[in-house]
């Protein structure tokens, strides 16, 4: 019977230009990572077989995986991992290569991850009542109104104990800057423009 | 003894609690805490959405670089997410001659230099390894007797390398709530997740996570959740009326952070040192059988 040879273009793809994508090559198959994942019932594949899709060439598979943005950083897999992949980041690093390449693995994780780091490009920290705000009104403006009235009893409650400055809205007032601002905007373009898959 | 304090975003806000706390017992204890002047925010779990693995490090390596040029102290960072993305950098960074050379060349265009060394530190290795159990217990004037705590430390407090603890059955806060007088309860959710920085946007896939959590507290008879993150914090106490409803229980569990119960201890305000008054789960009804 005759066997079909893997397409090894997606492999060298994903080691080139996704962040910590060299560690798929670690991996020796064992699936601690799979069967350690909190949200393994909610994995279609989970970290293991990722990798080996990786190295089997399927693109399509591994690109549009919710799974890719479904990991919480809980680094129960890296601890556990005999070979040390950075699993972790190698997730992190396929689900930001699958956004910009306009694929969306997680709408509302995606929606909230891009406002959350503007705030950081913009101001350099992270405003945590302008953030949700600015989240919650990314449903447009009809449904963000409602989005941003189920909110309300959260809002309030952070407000009345003191862990939420008050804002009328997104940027009423505008967030605070670091005074170093200028410095850090331009030290990340040029991570940015040093990342794999940016160089030259 | 003089320490760095990088609060970070969350401390500033959700978690004012747990920075009000933290300076308390810092002062309690005898500790110099001292802000990292134009700290930035560490991108905490979802960095990557918008930002590279580089850039991220690089946000980490600005504030270590800050740190380096105001004095080199060791960082207490109490937030989790904060400590585990900064020690990830600082580590990477000694262990990596590459990244570092490629991070000092960004950290240049914002005029700055880092030649590694600085360490970063969790609140509970601060207070379990510098100042130790028994200055802690030496400290306590209204012992928290006959309180049961479950000891929540969450993922990204000890992982992933483990400096102080161990990352799969950690001690310290069960040894520090101890030494308080206080009841620790078996707890085998210890070191589990709860959503960390998708609970929010994903909630109800991550509410059996912190529905599993709330409800071994429950069993095991906690009358609290203590905790050490501020992630951990929020997404267990303010969303549980939510969780109640896609699970269908009925949890009123407080749930509060070791430096408010340290603080307490410490004999100090229910309001200004302990920052009790901000829990959304008032945990003021179940602290009073400690202090009868």
């Amino acid at each position: 019977m005759a066997t079909k040879a893997y397409d090894k273009s997606f492999r060298e793809e994903v080691y080139q230009n996704v962040d910590s994508g060299e560690d798929v090559k670690l991996c020796m198959q064992c699936g601690v990572c799979g069967i350690t994942c909190p949200l393994r019932g909610e994995m279609t594949h989970g970290p293991r077989q990722l990798w080996a899709l990786i190295r089997a060439g399927k693109r399509d598979e591994v690109m549009n995986s919710p799974d890719i943005m479904l990991c919480t950083s809980c680094y129960s897999c890296k601890v556990r991992c005999p070979r040390g992949v950075k699993v972790i980041d190698v997730m992190h690093g396929l689900a930001h290569y699958a956004l910009e390449q306009g694929i969306v693995p997680r709408k509302e994780t995606a929606k909230f991850g891009k406002v959350f780091w503007n705030s950081i490009y913009k101001t350099g920290r992270v405003d945590e009542t302008e953030v949700p705000m600015r989240y919650t009104m990314m449903a447009g403006p009809v449904h963000g109104i409602f989005a941003m009235l189920e909110m309300m009893d959260i809002g309030r409650a952070l407000l009345s104990h003191k862990r939420m400055k008050f804002k009328l809205g997104p940027g009423l007032p505008p967030s605070k800057k670091i005074k170093g601002i200028r410095g850090l905007k331009k030290m990340l373009d040029k991570a940015a423009a040093m990342s794999p898959g940016k160089e030259g | 003894m003089t320490y760095f304090l990088y609060p970070g975003c969350s401390l500033e806000a959700g978690g004012s609690h747990y920075l009000v706390s933290v300076e308390a017992v810092a002062k309690a204890l005898g500790l110099q805490l001292k802000e990292i002047n134009d700290w930035n925010c560490c991108g905490a779990s979802i960095h990557y959405v918008g930002g590279t693995e580089l850039q991220t490090k690089t946000l980490n390596a600005r504030n270590l670089a800050l740190a380096q040029k105001q004095g080199g102290y060791d960082i207490i960072a109490p937030c989790s997410s904060c400590y585990i993305q900064m020690i990830k950098a600082a580590h990477e960074f000694e262990d990596e001659p590459e990244l570092a050379a490629q991070l000092n060349q960004i950290l240049a265009e914002g005029g700055l230099n880092y030649t590694g060394g600085v360490k970063v530190r969790h609140v509970l290795d601060v207070l379990y390894n510098d100042l130790g159990l028994e200055r802690i217990a030496a400290g306590v004037k209204k012992p928290l007797t006959g309180l049961k705590v479950a000891a929540y430390y969450g993922c990204q407090t000890t992982r992933p390398y483990g400096e102080y603890d161990s990352v799969e059955y950690p001690h310290t806060m069960d040894d520090i709530l101890e030494a308080l007088g206080a009841e620790v309860v078996p707890f085998e959710h210890k070191a589990k997740c709860c959503g960390s920085g998708i609970f929010f946007t994903e909630m109800e896939t991550c509410a059996p996570l912190a529905g599993g959590i709330l409800g071994e507290a429950a069993e095991q008879g906690a009358d609290l959740i203590v905790t050490a993150c501020p992630m951990c914090q929020m997404n267990l106490e303010i969303y549980q009326p939510r969780l109640n409803k896609m699970l269908g229980t009925e949890y009123d569990m407080p749930v509060v952070f070791v430096t408010q119960l340290m603080a307490l201890a410490f004999g100090g305000d229910f309001k200004k040192d302990a920052a009790l008054d901000r829990n959304i789960v008032s945990a003021a009804e179940v602290l009073k059988k400690a202090a009868a």
